[in-house]
């Protein structure tokens, strides 16, 4: 009469292993669609309150897709668009030596053009353009976060390319 | 150059041909600055261990994860013991529920029995029988008046304080009231079980206990007993247990005054109308009466 259920998430170590594992990544995934850093934390939070509700029911293999499924639906669009503002990580190893000061600025002010040119992107090709550099995931898994085909992927990639380097050197 | 060759060569994917054409392209450079200065982003700071915390503190409160578990371990065992239970309560309804049919003083009423047999049961009386278990057993148990009208088949009895009355199929009348037991058959043969001797009574006779004192008389010519047409008959019946058949038809209290109720009565009253009914008793026996709210008394003639 018994059998053996297949390994689910309602476990507490599962699911505690799935949150460190997801939720930087779904964060930053609603952060690159809309730039409102509180919406992407309540995201995070419902998604995973969904996940636990239906921990029964969901294996762990199914998991990832469960909770990218989930925050997409979540994300509505009503949500008013920010700019996107992301940090630079520190590179120590850049300004250590022989580096002029004319350099670090005018690397400065690339990158101040290159934040305004990624806010500038149409929300498809950010979310792709930021997951592959800063997450750096690959077009694969891109392709399964936002549920489209890795082909696709590539086109928004390729066009985010276009149009940040058309911004860029003011083309 | 393949299309989307930008991100081909970002993932590094390019043919070396096709990367060598690339780099001669003016755009290669700002492309390579692109790709150097965005991968030194960084998304606004994430803590997703104190993201967890926040999430077990304020929405996990439920422990959903335990119930879910407890009703899919029990579930099966939960099923079973349902049925288990439902057949139970089912078996128990079906064969040791009683029907039982009580008439009220003053009342009468007709029932048909699961064979088509039919009672018609006289007022102040019960009659109880089990109709899951009809078919194997015909019994009936009594206490009151009923007229049996039964259909052939098995052995039918019907049980009372008294004794016990087992026919075949035929008509017959039951009376088992305090001190008094009164078997009447009106068509085929009648079993009569009374302190252990049984005897056998052909149509047109009755078998009669009053105080004791058993005997067996003809029965009037009628071809049912008198109450089925509203009236009480009787035959050398002691006064009391005529006053006690008024009392139970009209639903009175009969009030007896120095009379001596040890005397013998024959003759018959109407059910239908109380005045009438006393003169038919009272003229005969030289008594008078009055009548007040439910009260009946009785007296002695001048």
């Amino acid at each position: 009469m018994t059998q053996k259920l297949p390994e689910n998430v309602c476990q507490e170590h599962t699911f505690e292993k799935l949150f460190l594992s997801h939720s930087k990544t779904i964060f930053n995934y609603i952060y690159y669609k809309c730039g409102n850093e509180e919406k992407a934390n309540d995201i995070v939070q419902e998604s995973f309150v969904k996940l636990w509700e239906n921990c029964a029911k969901v294996t762990v293999d199914k998991a990832r897709a469960f909770l990218y499924k989930v925050s997409n639906n979540l994300f509505l669009n009503d949500v008013k668009a920010q700019k996107v503002a992301l940090k630079y990580a520190d590179d120590h190893s850049e300004t250590s030596t022989n580096i002029s000061p004319e350099f670090v600025l005018r690397e400065k002010e690339f990158q101040q053009k290159l934040e305004n040119a990624i806010a500038n992107l149409t929300e498809a090709q950010r979310t792709a353009f930021l997951l592959n550099r800063i997450d750096g995931k690959k077009y694969k898994e891109i392709a399964e976060i936002l549920n489209i085909s890795v082909k696709a992927v590539e086109k928004r990639i390729h066009g985010a390319l276009v149009s940040l380097r058309e911004q860029i050197e003011g083309i | 150059m393949q299309e989307h060759y930008l991100a081909k060569w970002l993932s590094g994917e390019l043919t070396p041909e096709e990367l060598q054409e690339f780099k001669k392209s003016e755009a290669y450079a700002t492309y390579v600055k692109i790709a150097e200065a965005s991968s030194k982003f960084k998304a606004p700071d994430f803590d997703s261990k104190k993201a967890l915390e926040q999430l077990k503190a304020s929405r996990l409160q439920k422990p959903k994860q335990s119930k879910v578990i407890s009703l899919a371990r029990y579930k099966t065992a939960l099923q079973i013991a349902a049925a288990v239970i439902v057949l139970f309560a089912g078996y128990w309804f079906f064969t040791t529920k009683n029907t039982v049919v009580n008439t009220e003083l003053a009342q009468q009423t007709e029932i048909s029995l699961p064979d088509n047999s039919v009672v018609k049961l006289n007022a102040q009386s019960k009659l109880v029988y089990n109709k899951p278990n009809w078919d194997k057993k015909r019994t009936v148990n009594l206490n009151g008046e009923a007229f049996f009208k039964v259909a052939k088949g098995k052995k039918f009895d019907v049980a009372t304080d008294y004794g016990v009355v087992s026919v075949l199929g035929t008509e017959f009348n039951v009376k088992s009231r305090a001190n008094y037991f009164e078997v009447s058959c009106y068509e085929g043969l009648v079993q009569v079980t009374y302190n252990n001797k049984t005897l056998k009574l052909p149509a047109g006779k009755s078998f009669l206990v009053v105080d004791n004192t058993q005997m067996q008389r003809d029965i009037p010519a009628y071809s049912a007993p008198s109450w089925l047409t509203n009236e009480s008959t009787f035959k050398s019946i002691p006064l009391t247990y005529v006053l006690n058949e008024l009392e139970r038809q009209y639903n009175i209290t009969v009030v007896r005054n120095n009379i001596n109720t040890q005397r013998l009565f024959t003759g018959s009253f109407t059910n239908k109308n109380l005045s009438l009914a006393l003169q038919s008793i009272c003229n005969p026996l030289h008594l008078t009466y009055e009548i007040a709210d439910n009260k009946v008394m009785l007296y002695e003639a001048r």
